[in-house]
């Protein structure tokens, strides 16, 4: 697990399926981590038993994640991997940048949909792992209902209970919020940057907005050109406010497009006398090609 | 591309061709409001990630997706980054450039999309080509 994680990349990493899990009918839990901060990736995790040993499961004394301290979560993990004849998981890791660009694209690709995304990506893993679903618990991202609509038309075989608050109500997706809220912690812990940084400043605290120290790393490490490294979420309003005071403005080809009229000429300017003599224009042919004479600097 | 009488030369200090470095240059589809030195050893180019198929590359600008394409400066042709030191006090004094650093190729960067054969970089490359017929002897 390590070694995958400390790659800054997206990636999904799992346990080996338990046989039980391929024999018997099973219940499934899934829960995130790292929803919120403007720094690391988002992590999805899914845990799955047989619905027999559930009971097994509740014994492990698995509990919200949230609830928990850092080292409780360290200890019921490895509780959980010990466990390994009945309890499975599986995790995917959302890197920050695959969270920026997306967020950031034409088309937007919001955090909702890629949660969803993400969740039916790993139920659809765990089917093709040969996992015997018949129960799948969700902690909702968005309005639950229509979520929960969403899942059972793509898994109409699969009974689907997606619920707010869901890791303190079933063990299972307790013991989920567990495996993905440590991958999350080891991630930002000992992040590799793929920037050639030298000696980068790593106290970055937890990475969440409201933490002083993520602040202080956020305005004391902006590059005017490029910002930041991709291990910060450039799509968060922390960060966007930020580069906006810091770093040296940019201008994209679509900006200004979402309803932004400024690129409309005032009516005034149809009249203006044209400084210009269109004769001395360049050819299209150049113009297509932004090629401009040197003596034109 | 003429000229008139009220236009000052521009001329190229072809003196610093020479001793000018040659670099890897990128040309990215947004404009950076900053000319100067960037850190683009250290942010940019360990960020560049190679596709296996198509040649392509991607890599990511302040949070935004972009697909590159290596594009050769034409045979027979150097490429030059030129720069103005001083601006002429007059108007119409000449202006002298200076060859900064040179190079054979560089790549073109898209935003979200891979650059295609009409994009303008893409095209520029067959001016050369274009020019020798057009100006070759009848």
């Amino acid at each position: 697990m390590e070694a995958a994680l400390l790659a800054s990349g997206s990636a999904r990493l799992q346990s080996a399926v338990p046989g039980v899990c391929r024999a018997e009918d099973c219940c499934l839990g899934i829960d995130e981590a790292g929803r919120g901060p403007v720094l690391g990736p988002m992590v999805y995790g899914i845990c799955f038993c047989p619905i027999s040993k559930r009971e097994q499961l509740a014994q492990l004394k698995v509990a919200d994640s949230k609830t928990l301290t850092e080292d409780e979560r360290e200890k019921l993990f490895t509780k959980l991997n010990d466990a390994n004849d009945f309890v499975g998981w599986a995790l995917r890791i959302l890197s920050p940048n695959e969270i920026s660009t997306g967020m950031q694209q034409r088309s937007k690709y919001n955090l909702n949909t890629m949660s969803h995304d993400t969740a039916i990506g790993l139920i659809q893993y765990a089917l093709d792992s040969g996992v015997q679903l018949k129960e799948v618990y969700v902690d909702t991202v968005g309005p639950a209902e229509k979520y929960q609509a969403k899942l059972k038309e793509l898994f109409p075989e699969l009974e689907i209970t997606v619920k707010a608050k869901a890791d303190s109500l079933f063990p299972i997706v307790s013991a989920a919020s567990i495996c993905a809220k440590v991958a999350r912690d080891r991630s930002v812990k000992s992040w590799t940057f793929i920037e050639n940084l030298g000696d980068v400043n790593v106290d970055y605290g937890s990475g969440y907005p409201n933490d002083p120290k993520t602040k202080e790393w956020l305005s004391s490490n902006v590059d005017p050109v490029f910002g930041y490294p991709q291990f910060v979420r450039f799509s968060w309003s922390t960060a966007q406010v930020i580069l906006d005071s810091k770093a040296v403005p940019v201008h994209w080809e679509d900006d200004g497009k979402d309803g932004d009229k400024k690129d409309t000429p005032s009516v005034l300017s149809f009249f203006e006398k044209k400084t210009v003599d269109p004769k001395l224009q360049s050819h299209r042919y150049f113009t297509e090609r932004k090629l401009v004479s040197i003596a034109n600097l | 591309m003429a000229a008139s009488g009220s236009v000052p030369h521009v001329r190229v200090d072809l003196s610093s061709l020479s001793n000018a470095p040659k670099e890897k240059l990128h040309l990215l589809p947004v404009r950076i409001e900053c000319d100067g030195a960037a850190k683009v050893s250290q942010y940019f180019t360990p960020s560049i990630r190679r596709e296996d198929e198509s040649g392509g590359v991607t890599s990511s600008f302040r949070g935004r997706c972009l697909h590159g394409l290596d594009l050769d400066v034409p045979e027979g042709y150097i490429g030059m980054v030129l720069k103005e030191e001083a601006k002429p006090c007059a108007e119409d004094e000449e202006r002298v450039v200076r060859v900064k650093s040179t190079f054979s190729a560089l790549t073109c960067w898209n935003l979200e999309t891979p650059p295609r054969p009409d994009d303008s970089a893409v095209k520029a490359m067959n001016w050369p080509t274009v020019a020798e017929a057009v100006h070759a002897p009848v």
